[in-house]
């Protein structure tokens, strides 16, 4: 088929080694563009690690990555930069909001680092989310859901073509859990590619399909 | 968004920013205080130095030779030049006038007091009035001129004819006290005095009877004449200008000349006092004269070396602080790498927090160190200290710059800093 042409996430031949540690090895994946995607894996299996790769946080050691048609071991530390702000969304399972910025604020940072801070915009993204009766608290005032609710709103203010999240329901509680799971395949169904790294496999369950890795090496993907 | 960023996050740090803003604000203290001294310090200081003695001595010409072989030696009178006191007047009519702080005429002879031979006597003024065109009420004398004269007792009054002083010297030589009555027997006449202090001066005056001039004159029947005359000055130190022209008047150019006939060196105060009394020569006393220089420049380049020591100290203050600041704040940092900051982004808002800190810290600085060197002020030098304003600026960009040399090197973690490192806790 034409999988080549409409896959935004393009990984052949990866590995990622630190020192004596290999975390990542041969790795190939493809993700096409609308997917949603779950890693799974026992922990230090190397989720994270890929995970960090795609969102340009990090490099591979070996192998290629392509990112919507962009190789991105050619690109400089600016560059990826610049990449991780205009294409990518980044969901945290310790949300990671400034403390001392209140819900709105944070929405906005995001959006004053990718282009201009646009305070009715920061505000629909709240909404969104549901939480725009309280854009004027700060972090600490909000419950883990809450928090982590913001930094979807956060994730998807700029409207990135992929959003990377790692166990964002981590630290979350049933009700929460499935808030956020919601909200991501509200962005899936807007035609966001996701990539969900999970321990629980209900959620798994809710994905287009299944990543698994095991002493980083792809055991199997599923369906 | 920027400066409710940058207001956000310095609010939310604010008890390390206080500490910063302290550091910085005591060396903006120090350098404010330092800086308000060392332009006020030359002239404080030389007004200081007046109390160790004079500037200039000036005799008449034809004494110039005469003087350098004889020292102190109070030699007979007759067959010698002199000065005529009412010429004092014309010493302080000369361009540099106001930096002139004193005045004392000299006439020294000798008398035999009693059966045990002669003591030296010198007359001169302790605080007589000399009126000026521009000053009715001037007066002038040893009093106001040499500072170190003790006198156990009290000063003779210039216009009484029966008091003077004993130098400790002859007073314990001859038995004389406060109280005690000589008869001083010159060349041209007799007085007699009643002893109203006993001076001490660790120079040649222990040795002599010290009287108000005019009882001098009477005994030497030299009215209205004086030997040599004292002048204390205020000067600036001497540099390659004042010293070419001690060399040869002759070489300046015009325009050095000016400059130098317009500054107030102590060769050109010697100078100007020569073109305004006839026939006198009028020399630096060197020793005293330079001292000065050297001690004022001396005290500006120590305080020039505390001044870097408080910048260099309130620098690694801030920066040890800033350190601690980035180290807490990785996280955060890491964040908005992720998010997709540049460097330079995350750069200029620690360094604009350091520049506020400057800001406050400098303007805080120069409130303390002004009223730090008006209490230094009154208690050193009993006046208080001019402000010049134009160190409110030089101080709060200096403390600008402490605040934010202190952040540079912090700073350049912000660049290595890798998110992944700090936004994945590893447990
Ligand atoms: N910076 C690093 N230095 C050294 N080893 C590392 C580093 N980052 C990851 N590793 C190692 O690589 C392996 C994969 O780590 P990774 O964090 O990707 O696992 P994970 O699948 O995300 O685990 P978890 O489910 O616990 O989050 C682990 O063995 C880990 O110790
Ligand atoms: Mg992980």
């Amino acid at each position: 088929m034409d999988a080549i042409t409409t896959s935004v996430i393009e990984v052949a031949g990866l590995a990622k080694r630190f020192g004596t540690v290999t975390a990542l090895e041969n790795i190939n994946i493809s993700i096409r563009q609308g997917e949603f995607v779950a890693i799974m894996g026992p922990s230090g299996s190397g989720k994270t690690t890929l995970l960090n790769i795609l969102s340009c946080l990090d490099t591979p050691t070996e192998g290629k990555y392509i990112l919507d048609g962009i190789d991105s071991s050619s690109l400089t530390e600016q560059q990826r930069t610049v990449i991780r702000r205009e294409k990518i969304g980044l969901v945290f399972q310790q949300f990671h909001l400034i403390p001392y910025l209140t819900a709105l604020e944070n929405i906005m940072l995001a959006q004053h680092y990718h282009s201009m801070p646009l305070k009715d915009e920061a505000m629909a993204a709240l909404s969104r989310v549901g939480l725009d009766q309280r854009w004027n608290h700060l972090p600490s005032q909000l419950s883990g859901g809450e928090q982590q609710r913001v930094c979807i709103a956060r994730a998807l203010i700029n409207e990135p073509a992929i959003v990377l999240a790692d166990e964002p329901t981590g630290n979350l509680d049933e009700r929460n859990e499935d808030l956020v799971m919601d909200l991501l395949k509200q962005l899936n169904r807007e035609g966001r590619t996701i990539v969900l790294i999970t321990h629980n496999p209900d959620l798994g369950l809710l994905t287009d399909r299944i990543i698994r890795l095991s002493h980083g090496h792809l055991e199997d993907v599923l369906p | 968004m920027f400066f409710r960023l940058l207001r956000q996050s310095f609010l939310a740090g604010r008890r390390r920013k206080v500490l910063a803003v302290v550091t910085v604000s005591l060396a903006a203290a120090l350098i404010t205080t330092l800086f308000d001294l060392s332009v006020d310090v030359g002239d404080k200081m030389a007004r200081e130095m007046k109390s160790y003695g004079s500037n200039i001595h000036v005799v008449p010409k034809s004494e110039v030779v005469h003087a350098g072989v004889d020292g102190v030696g109070y030699n007979p009178l007759s067959g010698r030049d002199f000065l005529d006191e009412k010429s004092l007047v014309d010493i302080k009519e000369i361009f540099w006038r106001n930096n002139i702080t004193g005045i004392a005429p000299f006439l020294k002879t000798t008398a035999t007091i009693g059966p045990r031979g002669a003591v030296p006597v010198i007359g001169t003024y302790f605080n007589h009035p000399l009126p000026l065109p521009d000053d009715e009420n001037y007066r002038t004398g040893v009093t106001l001129i040499n500072g170190y004269w003790n006198v156990t007792g009290r000063w003779p009054r210039d216009d009484a004819s029966d008091e003077a002083l004993a130098g400790i010297a002859v007073a314990e030589e001859r038995g004389l006290s406060v109280g005690s009555r000589v008869t001083l027997q010159g060349t041209a006449g007799a007085a007699t005095v009643v002893i109203t202090g006993i001076l001490s001066t660790g120079t040649d005056e222990d040795g002599a009877i010290v009287a108000p001039l005019a009882i001098v004159q009477t005994i030497t029947g030299l009215a209205g004449k004086v030997q040599s005359v004292e002048v204390a000055a205020l000067t600036v130190p001497e540099n390659e200008l004042s010293r070419k022209a001690g060399r040869d008047k002759e070489a300046l150019t015009p325009m050095e000349y000016d400059l130098w006939y317009c500054t107030a060196y102590v060769s050109t105060i010697a100078h100007q006092i020569e073109e305004a009394v006839v026939n006198v020569s009028a020399r630096p006393v060197w020793q005293v004269a330079s001292g000065q220089g050297v001690v004022i420049g001396k005290i500006q380049f120590l305080m020039l070396v505390v001044t870097i020591a408080a910048f260099l100290s309130a620098a690694v203050g801030v920066s040890s602080l800033m350190n601690t600041t980035i180290t807490e704040r990785a996280k955060e940092i890491g964040l908005m790498k992720a998010l997709g900051a540049a460097d330079w982004e995350i750069f200029l808002l620690f360094l604009s927090e350091a520049t506020v800190i400057g800001l406050i810290g400098g303007l805080v600085g120069s409130a303390v160190g002004s009223g730090l060197s008006q209490l230094v002020g009154l208690t050193v030098f009993g006046s208080v200290v001019a402000i010049p304003w134009i160190g409110l600026p030089v101080v709060i960009v200096t403390a600008v710059f402490i605040a934010l040399a202190g952040s540079i090197v912090p700073c350049r973690a912000i660049a290595r800093l890798l998110p992944v490192e700090v936004l994945y806790g590893r447990h």
